[in-house]
C-alpha cells in the first residue's frame, strides 16, 4: 500500500520533472537550430535584403542563381577536393602514425600530444600562422626558395595554387584528430589475436594487413565520416588564408555562403545555399549510416 | 511576435539612451581610415568637439575597408549600431535609405549646407532628403613613377590615348619593369579599369541607358567593348607578380616602394603611397606623375569626364542629435583646411581647397572642378549587390577566368536580379 | 596501461632498419607540425627586418617589446576577457540544459521520448552555417544583436545535441538501484538529480564542459555575424582586425597570434585528458 502511494507520488513527480527539465533544451534547440533551418527554406524563395519583411517572392530562382554562379561550382569542387585529400593523404598518415604510436615507448605519449596539438588550435590562428608560412616576402616557404636562389611563389595569390595551399593546412590541422581516433580503437584490439597470428608465422605486415586493419574498419569508416562532415563545414580556416580568393578560386560552400549571402545581405540567395548545404549533409548522413555503417 | 518584442526592446533602449543624454552622450563613430596621420588629426578634431560640448564623448572605432563593406549590411541591422558611419554615397546609400536605417538630417543641414560643395551635398541627398555630410572628393587616374617611366623611355605626359598606355606597358615590360601595380585581392581596384573604359567609350549616356535597361543594359556593346579593351591590357601581363593576392594597401605600398611604374589610383593615394611604403617616404612629389585615364578613339566620353569618389558620413537611425552636431564640426572650415594642407583629401568645404598644399592635389581639385561629368565609383553607385558583381566579374577578366562577354553577362544578370 | 615500456604489438622495436625508418618518419612529421608553430613564437621576438632575412632561426636580438606591448595593452586583455565570458556562459548554459534533458532521457520513460531524443540529436547532422542567415534574423528580432547573449544562445543550441548524448550515456551507466532506493525514500527526481546524479557525474561534466569551452573559445562564424562593437569581440575576431591593421608587420602579428593561442595550449596541458577524451569520445562510441 505504502509502495503504491510512493509510486503515484513518483509519477506526479515524473511529469513535473519532465516539464521542468526538458523545455530549456527543447526551446533553445527549436529556436536557434530547427526554426532557422525551416526559415531558410522559406526565405530562399524571396529576393530579400533582410530589412523589413520578405515580400518579393521569386520561387526557385535563387537556386538557379546559385547553380549559375561559377564560384559556387568551384566551392563545391573544393569541398570534394578536401574529401579526396582526407582519404588519400590524411587517412593513411593518421593511420600509420597511430599504428606506430599505439605502442608504448619512451616519448610516444608526448608525440601523440604534439600531433594532436594542431587540432585544438583555433582555425583562425592556424590560418594566420600559415598565411605567414606562405607569405611571399616574409614567409618560411619564401625563405626556403630564397636560400636556393629562386624567386618565392605567392601561393595564396594564384588561383592555381591557393586551394592546394589550403589543403596542406587542412591535413596539418586535422590528421592528429584522426590519429587519436585510431589510437583509441587500437587499444581495444584483442592482443591475443595478434599473438595467435604471430605464432602462426604471420609477418608484421601480414598481421597488420589481415588482423589490425580489418578490426579498425569501423573506426576508419567513422574517420571518413568525420572528414566529410568537416569538409562540408570548413570556413574559419579559409578566411584568414584567402577569404575565398584570389578571384573566388578557393571558396568552400560555407565561405561562399558567407561572402555572397551574408556580406551582401542577400538573405534569399544565402538561404538557398544553406538549404543546399543542409540537404547535402542530411542525405549524406543518412546514406552513410545506412550503407556504410550498417554493421554497427 | 518576436519582431514586436525586438521593437519593444529597442524602444526601451532608445528611451534609456535618451534619458542618459542629459548626463553623458556618446557618439559612436565607425571609420575605415588606415592612415595613422589622418586618424590622429581626426582625433584632435574630436577632442576639440568634446571640449566645446561638455557631456558629449566621441568614440572612434576602426574597421578595415573590406571588413567594413562585409560587415555593414549586418551591422546596420543592430540596434546598437554606430551613430556615424562612412559612405561612398551612390546606390549603396539608396538601399540603406530604403532599408530605413538612416536618419533624415535635412533640418539640421539648413544653412550649414550652403558652405559645402552643392554637388557633394547632392550625392548624399535621396528623394530630396539629406542623409549624410560629405567630406571629400577624389579622382581616379594613373599615378606614375617618373624615374621608372623614363628608364623605359616613356613620357607620362604623352600617355593620352589607350593605345599610348598599351605602348607604355610594352616598353616597360621590355625594360624589365613591372608596368602596373594593382590590389587584385580587394577586387575593386580592378574594376576601375573596366569602369573608366566604359566611361571613355560611352560617356554619361551609356550608363544612364544601361540603368534603364536600354541598349542591352550592361551586356550592351559599350560594356562588352570595355571588357575587351581591358582584356587587351591584361593579355600584356602588366601587373605585379601575384597581383590577385595583393590587398589594395599592399599594392599601394608596392608602388610607393618603386616596384611598379604605375598605379591606377584614387587621388588620395597620393598620401597613402608614402604611408604604406617600407621607408614611409614613398615616391617624392618631383618623381610623381598624374595621368588622367586615357581616351579611347571614337569614344563618346569627354576627356574632361572624371571618375571618382564622393565620400562622406551618414547618421544612422536613432543616433543622438549630437552626432549631426559633431559632423558639422568635423566638416567645418578649420578641419577641412587642415586636411587640405596635409594633402589628404580634396575638401568639400567651400574655400578650403585653396589650402591644398601640393601642386599634385591642386591639379586634382582643378580636374574635379572642371569635370564635365563626375561618375561615382560603380561598385558603390550600382548598389550593394550589383556593385560587388562588377568587382567580381572584372577581376575574373584580369584572372583570365571569364571572357569580357561572360563578365558583361554576369553583371547584367546581377542587375536583373536586383536587390 | 600496465604493459612494459618495450612492448610493441603493432609494429617493430629494436634497432632494425625498419625502426630507423620509423624514427625518421616520426621526425619528419614532428618537423611538419612544429616548424610553423616554433617559427611563429620566435618570429614574435624578431624585428621586421630580421624576420625577412631570418625567419627560421633564433632571433639575434630578442625584441621583448613586441610581446610586452601587447601584454600591456588593454586590447589584448579585453579580447581574452570577452572570449572567456562568452565561453564560460556557453559552458554553464550548455551543462545546465543538457544535463537536465539527459537526465530525463536516461531515467524517465514516457510516450514520445525516443522521438524527442532523435529530434534533439538532429543537430549533429548539419553545421550551424546552414542556417546562419535566418539565425541572424532571429537574433536581430530578439534584440540580441551585438551582445554576448546573441552569440551564446546559438552556440548552446548547437552544442546541445552532442552534450546530451554524452551525458545521457553516462547517466544511464550510473547504478539504477540508487535511483529506485531514493524514490522509495521519498526523494524527488530533481533532488536526486541535484544531489546524486550531478556529483557522481563530475568527470563527464568536466569533459563536456571542456570541449564546449574549446569550441566556443575558438569559434569564429557566429561571433562574426552577430557582433559589431570591437569592445565585445572575442579574440578570433579581434586578431583578424589586428591583422587588417598591421597587414605586413608580421613580427607584431606573430606575437599577437602566440599570445592568443597560449591560453589554449595551457588549457590543453592541464585538461589534456578531458580534451582528448571528449573530442574523440563522441566519435568512438557514437
Amino acid at each position: 500500500m505504502a509502495a503504491l502511494a510512493g509510486r503515484r507520488v513518483a509519477d506526479v513527480g515524473k511529469l513535473s520533472t519532465i516539464l521542468l527539465f526538458l523545455p530549456p533544451a527543447l526551446l533553445l534547440f527549436t529556436l536557434f537550430v530547427v526554426l532557422p533551418v525551416g526559415e531558410a527554406a522559406w526565405y530562399s524563395g524571396f529576393n530579400w535584403n533582410g530589412f523589413g519583411k520578405p515580400t518579393n517572392w521569386i520561387g526557385l530562382d535563387n537556386y538557379r542563381f546559385v547553380f549559375d554562379n561559377r564560384a559556387f561550382g568551384t566551392a563545391f569542387k573544393n569541398n570534394l577536393l578536401i574529401i579526396v585529400v582526407s582519404l588519400v593523404i590524411q587517412l593513411p598518415l593518421a593511420l600509420s602514425l597511430a599504428i606506430i604510436l599505439a605502442d608504448r615507448f619512451r616519448g610516444s605519449v608526448a608525440l601523440r600530444m604534439v600531433f594532436f596539438l594542431p587540432y585544438i588550435l583555433a582555425e583562425i590562428a592556424t590560418g594566420l600562422i600559415f598565411s605567414f608560412v606562405y607569405d611571399g616576402d616574409y614567409g618560411l616557404l619564401a625563405a626556403i626558395y630564397k636560400s636556393f636562389g629562386a624567386e618565392a611563389p605567392h601561393l595564396l595569390a594564384s588561383p592555381q595554387t591557393a586551394f592546394a595551399a589550403i589543403l596542406v593546412v587542412v591535413v596539418w590541422k586535422y590528421f592528429g584528430f584522426h590519429m587519436m581516433l585510431f589510437i583509441a580503437a587500437l587499444q581495444t584490439i584483442d592482443r591475443s589475436m595478434l599473438e595467435a597470428a604471430r605464432i602462426d608465422g604471420a609477418s608484421r605486415w601480414q598481421s597488420l594487413r589481415y588482423v589490425v586493419i580489418p578490426s579498425l574498419a569501423p573506426t576508419i569508416r567513422l574517420s571518413v565520416f568525420f572528414a566529410i562532415v568537416g569538409s562540408l563545414q570548413l570556413f574559419d580556416l579559409v578566411m584568414p588564408l584567402t577569404r575565398g580568393g584570389p578571384s573566388d578560386s578557393s571558396h568552400t560552400m560555407v565561405s561562399f555562403l558567407y561572402t555572397f549571402g551574408i556580406t551582401r545581405m542577400r538573405v534569399g540567395f544565402g538561404s538557398a545555399v544553406g538549404v543546399i548545404l543542409f540537404l547535402i549533409c542530411v542525405v549524406f548522413a543518412f546514406t552513410y549510416k545506412r550503407w556504410i555503417m550498417r554493421d554497427e | 511576435m518576436a519582431r514586436f518584442k525586438g521593437l519593444l526592446v529597442s524602444a526601451v533602449a532608445l528611451a534609456f539612451s535618451a534619458g542618459a543624454a542629459v548626463a553623458q552622450t556618446t557618439v559612436k563613430w565607425l571609420h575605415i581610415e588606415a592612415n595613422p596621420v589622418v586618424v590622429k588629426l581626426w582625433e584632435e578634431v574630436a577632442r576639440d568637439f568634446e571640449a566645446k560640448n561638455p557631456g558629449v564623448k566621441v568614440e572612434m572605432q576602426y574597421l578595415e575597408n573590406e571588413a567594413y563593406k562585409a560587415k555593414a549590411p549586418t551591422l546596420l541591422q543592430s540596434r546598437d549600431r554606430p551613430h556615424v558611419i562612412y559612405s561612398w554615397a551612390g546606390g549603396v546609400l539608396k538601399s540603406q535609405v530604403e532599408a530605413g536605417v538612416l536618419e533624415d538630417i535635412t533640418p539640421a543641414m539648413q544653412g550649414y549646407k550652403d558652405n559645402l560643395s552643392a554637388s557633394a551635398v547632392d550625392a548624399f541627398t535621396v528623394d530630396g532628403k539629406i542623409y549624410g555630410v560629405p567630406y571629400g572628393v577624389s579622382q581616379v587616374g594613373f599615378m606614375g613613377n617618373k624615374d621608372l617611366l623614363a628608364k623605359a623611355g616613356v613620357d607620362a605626359g604623352k600617355i593620352v590615348t589607350y593605345d599610348d598606355l598599351l605602348d607604355a606597358v610594352k616598353k616597360l615590360k621590355a625594360a624589365g619593369i613591372t608596368p602596373l601595380a594593382v590590389g587584385g585581392a580587394d577586387k575593386w581596384p580592378v574594376h576601375f579599369y573596366w569602369t573608366n573604359l566604359a566611361m571613355r567609350l560611352g560617356g554619361k549616356a551609356a550608363i544612364q541607358a544601361a540603368l534603364k535597361g536600354q541598349d542591352g543594359g550592361f551586356e550592351g556593346e559599350t560594356f562588352q567593348k570595355s571588357g575587351e579593351l581591358f582584356k587587351q591590357l591584361v593579355d600584356l601581363q602588366p601587373f605585379q607578380n601575384g597581383f590577385l593576392g595583393f590587398k589594395s594597401q599592399q599594392a599601394i605600398g608596392h608602388f610607393g616602394d618603386g616596384k611598379a611604374a604605375m598605379l591606377l589610383a584614387i587621388s588620395s593615394f597620393y598620401h597613402t603611397q608614402k604611408v604604406f611604403a617600407v621607408d614611409k617616404v614613398g615616391i617624392p612629389d618631383d618623381k610623381l606623375a598624374w595621368i588622367n585615364f586615357p581616351t579611347v578613339p571614337g569614344g563618346k566620353g569627354q576627356p574632361s569626364d572624371t571618375l571618382g569618389g564622393i565620400n562622406g558620413w551618414l547618421v544612422t537611425k536613432g543616433a543622438p542629435k549630437e552626432a549631426v552636431a559633431f559632423l558639422k564640426h568635423f566638416v567645418s572650415a578649420e578641419p577641412q583646411k587642415r586636411l587640405a594642407a596635409g594633402n589628404f583629401i580634396v575638401p568639400v568645404y567651400k574655400g578650403a581647397e585653396a589650402g591644398l598644399g601640393s601642386a599634385f592635389m591642386r591639379n586634382i581639385a582643378q580636374n574635379i572642378a572642371n569635370s564635365t561629368y563626375h561618375q561615382n565609383f560603380y561598385d558603390q553607385d550600382l548598389g550593394p549587390s550589383v556593385g560587388r558583381v562588377v568587382n567580381d566579374a572584372t577581376t575574373e577578366i584580369a584572372a583570365g577566368t571569364m571572357t569580357p562577354k561572360q563578365a558583361a553577362k554576369a553583371i547584367q544578370d546581377a542587375f536583373r536580379q536586383g536587390n | 596501461m600496465s604493459e612494459p615500456a618495450a612492448s610493441a604489438p603493432f609494429s617493430d622495436d629494436g634497432f632494425s632498419p625498419a625502426a630507423v625508418g620509423k624514427a625518421l618518419y616520426l621526425l619528419a612529421v614532428v618537423l611538419f607540425v612544429m616548424t610553423p608553430l616554433v617559427a611563429t613564437v620566435l618570429g614574435g621576438f624578431k624585428s621586421l627586418g630580421e624576420l625577412r632575412t631570418n625567419p627560421f632561426g633564433l632571433p639575434s636580438v630578442w625584441e621583448w617589446s613586441n610581446y610586452a606591448d601587447i601584454l600591456l595593452s588593454r586590447r589584448y586583455w579585453q579580447l581574452l576577457g570577452n572570449s572567456f565570458a562568452i565561453a564560460t556562459l556557453t559552458v554553464v548554459l550548455t551543462l545546465i540544459c543538457a544535463s537536465m534533458a539527459a537526465f530525463v532521457f536516461a531515467h524517465l520513460h514516457f510516450f514520445g521520448r525516443d522521438m524527442l531524443l532523435n529530434y534533439l540529436t538532429m543537430g549533429l547532422l548539419f553545421p550551424a552555417a546552414t542556417a546562419i542567415l535566418p539565425m541572424f534574423i532571429k537574433v536581430r528580432d530578439l534584440g540580441l544583436l551585438d551582445s554576448h547573449m546573441g552569440v551564446v544562445l546559438p552556440q548552446v543550441a548547437f552544442a546541445l545535441a552532442m552534450s546530451i548524448l554524452l551525458l545521457r550515456r553516462f547517466f544511464k551507466d550510473l547504478p539504477t538501484e540508487l535511483l529506485e532506493a531514493a524514490l522509495v525514500d521519498g526523494c524527488s527526481y530533481p533532488k536526486f538529480f541535484r544531489y546524486v546524479t550531478l556529483p557522481l557525474s563530475r568527470p563527464i561534466l568536466a569533459t563536456v564542459g571542456t570541449i564546449t569551452f574549446v569550441h566556443s573559445w575558438n569559434a569564429y562564424l557566429i561571433p562574426l555575424v552577430m557582433l559589431n562593437s570591437d569592445s565585445l569581440y572575442p579574440w578570433p575576431l579581434g586578431i583578424m582586425v589586428y591583422q587588417g591593421e598591421y597587414s605586413t608587420e608580421w613580427h607584431l602579428i606573430l606575437a599577437f597570434i602566440t599570445l592568443t593561442i597560449l591560453p589554449t595550449i595551457i588549457l590543453f596541458l592541464f585538461a589534456q585528458k578531458h580534451i582528448v577524451a571528449g573530442l574523440t569520445a563522441g566519435a568512438v562510441k557514437g
